[in-house]
């Protein structure tokens, strides 16, 4: 934790190093965000760039590492959520979104590209709030706040995703146990 | 958390983006701060143009107008005044000329009575002798 201290103020004054450091250690939990939300690398790797840059020009307003995850956490959100907005993105339709390579264990990652598959075809925010709260491990609490969302409409947001993606789930791969 | 959850969890674990990520945002960074130094030296200049633009110029234009148009004002009475003073000057030669011309006039014909005189007292001096 002091080294995490030490390199954000090391950053803030202007040390290159320490920044790329930052960036480096959050760039799998910024990528990934915008990846589970986007399902596309590239579209993944160009926000998360504008969130660190972002981030470079705002440096001097982060306070901690604690406030720097949930910086990176919101700041990447609301950028989800604005480029889904700019480019109208269409909401993916399970057969429509390509089959993954060949899995090494196969029922296993016929489950995963699946879930994945269809966690994109979720509206935006019931997206965004489905990926904070599996990706990041955020409780329904922290996602509201991160999103300046009311407490309910999160858990609504959750169940109802859950409730649409066990049933697709299951129409996709048949009745294996979920 | 059930099963559903942990396939959850795992279909959207952290990934790793490119290899070369972190020196992509740091290259752009890069990009970034030589844009600004090159904004920084050109600043200078942008803020004279500024000056120059309404409405930061536009009581200093008129006040500069105005100074060129008295300038130029009394450039215009300067010349006037100069040629009035010539013309008079010349006037007052003219008159000065035929006043001098009309002494010589007068001049000359008192001294042809007198030399008329001369001559008539002469001739009658030498008749009388």
């Amino acid at each position: 934790m002091q080294r995490a201290d030490e390199t954000l103020s090391r950053a803030k004054d202007g040390d290159q190093t320490a920044f790329a450091d930052l960036v480096r250690e959050h760039q799998a939990m910024v990528f990934s965000l915008a990846h589970n939300f986007s399902r596309d690398r590239g579209t993944a790797e160009d926000l998360a760039q504008e969130v660190f840059i972002h981030l470079y020009q705002n440096l001097k307003s982060i306070e901690s590492p604690a406030h720097l995850k949930y910086w990176l956490r919101r700041v990447t959100s609301h950028r989800c959520i604005d480029h889904a907005r700019k480019q109208k993105m269409k909401t993916v339709s399970v057969d429509d979104t390509p089959e993954p390579a060949a899995p090494a264990t196969f029922q296993d990652s016929l489950m995963t590209e699946a879930l994945r598959r269809i966690v994109a075809t979720l509206p935006e925010k019931p997206r965004l709030v489905v990926t904070l709260r599996y990706q990041e491990d955020l409780d329904p609490t922290e996602i509201a706040e991160l999103l300046e969302m009311p407490l309910n409409t999160v858990k609504s947001h959750l169940r109802r995703s859950l409730t649409i993606l066990r049933e697709k789930v299951t129409r996709s791969l048949g009745e294996i146990n979920v | 958390m059930n099963r559903f959850d942990e396939e959850l969890k795992l279909a959207l674990r952290r990934e790793e983006p490119s290899p070369d990520f972190t020196d992509r945002v740091m290259a752009r960074i890069a990009e970034l701060q030589r844009q600004e130094k090159s904004r920084e030296k050109t600043d200078w200049l942008r803020r004279l143009m500024q000056f120059f633009q309404p409405p930061q110029m536009k009581w200093a234009m008129a006040g500069a107008v105005a100074v060129v148009l008295l300038i130029a004002a009394f450039g215009v009475h300067r010349s006037r005044e100069n040629e009035r003073r010539r013309l008079a000057e010349i006037a007052e030669g003219e008159r000065a000329k035929e006043q001098v011309m009309l002494a010589m006039r007068i001049a000359s014909a008192k001294l042809n009575v007198a030399q008329k005189k001369v001559y008539e007292t002469a001739s009658h001096e030498g008749e009388s002798k």
